[in-house]
């Protein structure tokens, strides 16, 4: 059996005969047209915000929330090893100094870890919500407010994502990525920015299209990171899809965790806390013998990938911040074991049963 | 009879072969960085004549990734023209360095012996813009750069198709920075820019900076940013570039159309200066007018739409207060931004709207049919 990883052809196809596209090609306002603001519209409301602001991409949401925030250089941002190299590319493209705390069974920041990363020069924390999972918002916050640090959510894997009925992006400024493989997908680079803060949303509406008030005039000297209206359309249609491929990804992920858990500790899964709504952007397992494992699933037709082999302080980017294997030894600990499992919206049950039973094979339980 | 400016709806009118790329892409899934995007770099290498071509997200990234390639960031200056686009100014505050402004010519561009004057001890880099389409005196400006070790961005951001003496703008520099806008000559259904160079080390750390620093899926090299030029946008512009050669023909024919027109009306009308061996791509017509302001009223009323490229030069908009320049830095470019004006000149006009604009042009001026000799 063939285990695809995603399945874009599939879920795109004819998406470009669609009506809507006629009235787009026609008006041909391809620059913030009226779909942008509808997305934006309701992109907010998904989250329960007052507020989002289209953008290029989930790294130029990151970029633009930092400028927003006045963070630059001499200023430190803390985020997490074992993300998207772009969660600490953002801190560095405004010139600040990305500083990381170790994560937790969760993958994602563990706030036990965090206040000791906080120096003077601390001005951001960058929580990461992985794999479509939340951030421990609720612990992150209160270190956040003692020591007056701004908080900008990583949520590019989250959309829909939630923390006791909380949704992502409406803790701090929230950053979203629009890219073909996230679960709410276009067809190339897209971001979004949400925020509850009417002055957040004017300087980024200003910041993404060259600090113009209206033609002529320029109040700040910003980007040009706009999301297409081409895009913003692909995206409204992916809004009404969402709802679905939300639910059959955690209805996977169920299946994998039920199948999965008689196999520890060959196999062990992260926590799931009760009060968070994971959205499943990736489903990612700790294993024994990884790399054999990936060998032999992909022998059995099954592609896995890992997200991510080189924590970002390993990278030899990273290399002027001064850490070294061991400085957070969780991340680098998980780096070795992670790997993500086909959950996308096509797969089949029957499907998430062959996996399992695959893995079952390859550790002969 | 209406002249409008924008012409994207006729231009798309028959958007099949568009589509029809689109959905070979959409097949393909090829979403990031798909093949079309080499495709499209290829387009414009052959256009230009430039050995790389990094297809990027905008024209604005096109210049803020080729200052960062080079090096560029904070306690930097870089000199560039008052007159231009504020995303020149703002590429250039992106990467932490300080824009210095200079004064332009009577061919509405920068410079050169001006921008000597304004070399200190911290400037990086000169930022010629081909403003209009008009390319700037590159000799003069890469002269000034030998002579005082600068690196030259070109933005040609309003440029492709242009040439100096049959040498494509933006080849000149270490780097030329394109857009593909919707208002471009070769235009796309969003935001799509390209960055030239005849450079090996700097095309390969532009592919690299415009996907994060990655070296392969797994690796990077260094920080970079996320501005890829979309594989849909990469799409239409390749469909789009067969028309390419005849968007220019038109665009040519209708204002060597105004130019043989308007001359007549000089001095109320001036044309800027266009020197021997240049090409001019004519992503904007503009001329000098005098009564300005009444004129775009007149126009207007008479269904022409032109426009001011633009109205508030670059160190007077509120953005520039921080480094403070005053009104009176620059008199020539103050003077012109006052008589500016845009009159539409795309490959979509009939002879009869260039006729009509003409002769709208030349009413106002109480010249009754412009052409009959008076």
């Amino acid at each position: 059996m063939q285990v695809k990883y995603l399945d874009l052809p599939r879920q795109f196809f004819g998406v470009n005969r669609r009506p809507e596209f006629d009235a787009l090609f026609g008006a041909a306002q391809f620059i913030l047209g009226p779909q942008v603001e509808e997305f934006e519209k309701r992109f907010a409301a998904l989250h329960r915000v007052p507020y989002a602001v289209g953008v290029g991409s989930g790294t130029d949401a990151l970029i633009i929330a930092l400028k927003i925030l006045g963070i630059g250089p001499g200023d430190e941002v803390i985020t997490a090893p074992n993300s998207f190299i772009a969660s600490a590319g953002a801190a560095v493209a405004v010139g600040a100094r990305p500083t990381f705390a170790d994560v937790a069974a969760d993958y994602n920041i563990d706030p036990r870890k965090l206040e000791a990363a906080i120096t003077p020069r601390t001005k951001a924390i960058i929580p990461v919500h992985l794999t479509g999972n939340p951030a421990r918002m609720d612990a992150i916050m209160p270190i956040a407010r003692k020591h007056n640090l701004a908080v900008v959510e990583d949520a590019c894997q989250a959309v829909g994502a939630s923390l006791d009925g909380k949704m992502v992006g409406s803790f701090g400024i929230g950053c979203f990525s629009l890219h073909p493989l996230k679960n709410l997908n276009v067809c190339g680079d897209g971001g979004m920015i949400t925020t509850a803060s009417s002055e957040v949303c004017e300087a980024a509406k200003l910041l993404r299209n060259h600090g113009l008030v209206n033609r002529n005039e320029s109040a700040v000297f910003g980007l040009c990171s706009r999301l297409d209206t081409v895009q913003a359309q692909i995206g409204l249609f992916g809004l009404d899809a969402l709802d679905g491929i939300t639910a059959a990804r955690i209805a996977h992920a169920r299946l994998y965790d039920e199948l999965l858990a008689p196999l520890a500790p060959h196999i062990v899964l992260p926590p799931r806390a009760p009060d968070a709504v994971q959205v499943f952007h990736t489903y990612v397992v700790q294993a024994e013998r990884r790399d054999a494992l990936m060998a032999f699933l992909a022998d059995h037709g099954v592609e896995t990938k890992i997200h991510y082999p080189i924590p970002i302080h390993l990278h030899k980017a990273a290399a002027h911040l001064g850490h070294k294997a061991g400085s957070f030894p969780v991340a680098e600990e998980q780096a070795r074991r992670i790997v993500t499992l086909p959950v996308n919206q096509y797969v089949t049950d029957e499907q998430v049963r062959y996996v399992a039973a695959t893995i079952a094979q390859f550790y002969h339980c | 009879m209406k002249v409008p400016f924008s012409y994207l709806s006729r231009q798309f009118a028959n958007i099949k072969p568009y589509l029809a790329a689109i959905t070979r892409l959409v097949r393909s899934g090829d979403f990031t960085l798909g093949y079309p995007v080499p495709a499209f770099e290829k387009n414009i290498r052959r256009i230009t004549g430039a050995r790389y071509c990094i297809g990027v997200n905008s024209g604005t990234d096109a210049l803020i990734l080729s200052l960062k390639a080079a090096g560029v960031g904070p306690g930097d200056e870089v000199i560039t023209a008052a007159n231009t686009f504020y995303a020149t100014a703002g590429a250039i505050a992106a990467v932490g360095a300080r824009p210095v402004f200079v004064d332009v010519n009577d061919s509405f561009l920068m410079d050169p012996a001006l921008t000597e004057k304004a070399v200190t001890k911290k400037t990086r880099a000169i930022m010629p813009v081909h403003y209009m389409g008009l390319p700037a005196d590159m000799r003069a400006f890469l002269d000034i750069a030998k002579r005082n070790k600068l690196i030259v961005i070109e933005d040609s951001c309003q440029a492709l198709g242009a040439s100096i003496n049959g040498k494509s703008v933006g080849t000149f520099g270490l780097a030329g920075a394109f857009s593909f806008h919707p208002l471009k000559n070769l235009n796309v259904w969003g935001d799509a820019g390209a960055i030239v160079t005849n450079n090996a080390a700097l095309a390969e750390r532009l592919c690299k900076l415009r996907n994060h620093g990655l070296v392969h899926r797994d690796e990077i090299e260094f920080f970079g940013v996320n501005s890829r030029l979309d594989s849909l946008q990469a799409a239409v512009g390749n469909v789009l570039v067969r028309h390419f050669p005849e968007i220019n023909r038109r665009k040519h024919v209708n204002a060597e159309r105004y130019n043989a027109a308007f001359a007549r009306l000089y001095p109320r009308v001036r044309l800027p200066r266009i020197d021997r061996g240049l090409v001019h791509s004519y992503h904007l017509y503009m001329l000098y007018a005098e009564k300005r302001d009444a004129l775009l009223k007149f126009l207007i009323a008479r269904g022409v739409e032109a426009k001011i490229h633009y109205p508030l030069p670059l160190h007077l908009q509120k953005a520039s207060r921080v480094y403070g320049y005053k009104r009176g830095d620059f008199p020539v470019c103050e003077d012109q931004v006052r008589h500016y004006i845009t009159l539409p000149v795309h490959q979509h006009l009939t002879n009869r709207e260039v006729g009509f604009v003409i002769d709208s042009v030349a009413a106002f001026y109480g010249k009754g049919r412009a052409g009959a000799c008076r």
